[in-house]
């Protein structure tokens, strides 16, 4: 399957999970407080540092993840120069990449198992009200998880539809996309199934015996 | 403790088809080939002794545990290798992969990944740690799948046609890997060569068992029952 995952122990992979996390959180902050054009070109200048600091992969991995947020972000700012106000089309389209980049940046170089134990972490208060802890971290990790999922299974379908086909797909491809979808999700759900899903995990690991 | 599969009259539909009705097994030998032909009811058969499906009556225990109501106690009883490894695979790289069951275990992370870790090597792939599952072969997700659930050393491996959509050379590989085995597995395949050596092969037809024994007292029937309805159905 695929997945937004750069596998690697670069520096930023080393960093503590909830460090990354919070500075996210604090960006995200920041760069809703910034107006003008220029700071916020400087910010994307910095997160495209950020990128470059591990190498030609992550550069490659980063514009991917981003491509589908750029046609979004040019017809906002198409939209706004329409209006008349290119300049709030500028500052938009710059603050909502740098966001988006940011986000796959942390997403990027965080192991999975990394995010699911820091929600886990932040889920803790909900054992008072009976709730595991288990369930919030999985659950969200397997949301990130299948994002690129989603997109690849987009991707297969259209191909096959091509594959017989002289016209474009168009929206004509949602109904088997969903269907395909709750397939996968049932075949997830097996999966975890089989290595012990949701259930509470046993207080002692069993004995090895061999 | 005894280890058996036991399977008393089990019942179980999906989605409204009754697939067994009252079906009893019992099943102890080291290797157990299944056959039959498709929607004759072994892939659900393995499901239900993984305890991935529950059945609506009967008992279904594997090694005193009953393991669809105890998942954590089915974890160490029962490993299942699905038809489809992409089906299986969860996290993105091979090493999360491998350490995911063992956490769910109840093994804190660094002993899981430690372990994760010895597992690799022991298949001699210690450099696929950080390697993106998607970017491994068929053949080679396959292993990984394999390793996932040796990891958690469960006394029963399941495996549902290993051998389907691998070269020859991946085949022969994976089937020496599974004669190796230390576990009790039992195997679901269309190939009867497959399964000659083993101790016993039970035949599935339409969800009851058409024959059960050493595989020369099953294998030859199956083989000319295949045969004859290959004639009587024409394509
Ligand atoms: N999720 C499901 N919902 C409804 N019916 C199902 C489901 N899964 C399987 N069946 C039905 O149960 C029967 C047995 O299916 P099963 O997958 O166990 O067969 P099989 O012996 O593994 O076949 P194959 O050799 O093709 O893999 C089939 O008739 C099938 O249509
Ligand atoms: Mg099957």
């Amino acid at each position: 399957m695929l997945s937004l995952a750069l596998p690697g122990t670069s520096w930023a992979h080393r960093l503590p999970v909830g460090l990354k996390f919070g500075a996210l959180a604090a960006a995200m902050l920041g760069l809703t407080w910034l107006t003008a054009p220029l700071p916020l070109a400087a910010a994307l200048a910095a997160t495209a540092g950020l990128y470059l600091s591990l190498g030609r992969r992550a550069v490659a991995e980063g514009a991917r993840a981003l491509r589908p947020v750029l046609w979004i972000v040019a017809f906002i700012a198409a939209w706004q120069v329409w209006e008349g106000v290119p300049m709030l089309g500028l500052v938009l389209g710059l603050r909502i990449c740098t966001m988006v980049a940011l986000a796959n940046f942390v997403t990027l170089v965080t192991p999975l198992p990394d995010l699911i134990a820091l929600i886990e972490r932040l889920a803790r208060p909900l054992a008072r009200f009976g709730l595991s802890p288990r369930l919030p971290a999985l659950a969200i990790a397997l949301v990130l998880r299948f994002i690129p999922v989603l997109r690849g299974r987009m991707e297969l379908l259209a191909l096959s539809w091509r594959a017989r086909s002289r016209r474009r797909p168009g929206p004509r491809l949602i109904a088997p996309l969903a269907l395909s979808l709750l397939d996968d999700s049932d075949h997830l759900a097996d999966a975890l199934r089989a290595r012990g899903g949701l259930a509470p995990r046993p207080a002692t690991p069993p004995q090895g015996r061999d | 403790m005894d280890g058996s599969i036991e399977i008393e009259t089990l019942t179980l539909e999906r989605e409204g088809t009754r697939i067994f009705d009252g079906l009893s097994l019992r099943i102890g030998e080291r290797r157990v080939g299944v056959v039959g032909r498709n929607g004759s009811g072994k892939s659900t058969l393995l499901r239900a002794v993984a305890g991935l499906i529950a059945p609506q009556a009967g008992r279904l225990r594997v090694a005193g545990v009953d393991v669809a109501r105890d998942r954590a106690g089915a974890l160490s009883a029962v490993g299942i290798l699905f038809q489809n490894p992409d089906h299986q695979i969860i996290f993105p790289t091979v090493i999360e992969e491998l350490a995911f069951g063992l956490e769910q275990q109840g093994h804190p992370r660094g002993v899981a990944r430690e372990r994760a870790r010895a597992m690799l090597a022991r298949f001699g792939h210690a450099d696929w740690e950080e390697r993106l599952c998607h970017t491994l072969s068929q053949g080679q997700r396959q292993l990984v799948c394999l390793m996932a659930v040796l990891a958690m050393e469960p006394r029963w491996i399941l495996f549902d046609e290993p051998f389907n959509s691998l070269d020859i050379p991946a085949a022969l590989r994976i089937e020496a890997r599974i004669a190796a085995l230390a576990q009790n597995v039992m195997l679901i395949t269309h190939d009867p060569a497959r399964v000659a050596g083993y101790d016993r092969v039970i035949w599935i037809e339409a969800g009851r068992v058409a024959a059960d024994g050493p595989p020369d007292a099953v294998l030859p029937a199956y083989v000319a029952a295949m045969q004859a309805a290959a004639q009587d159905e024409p394509c």
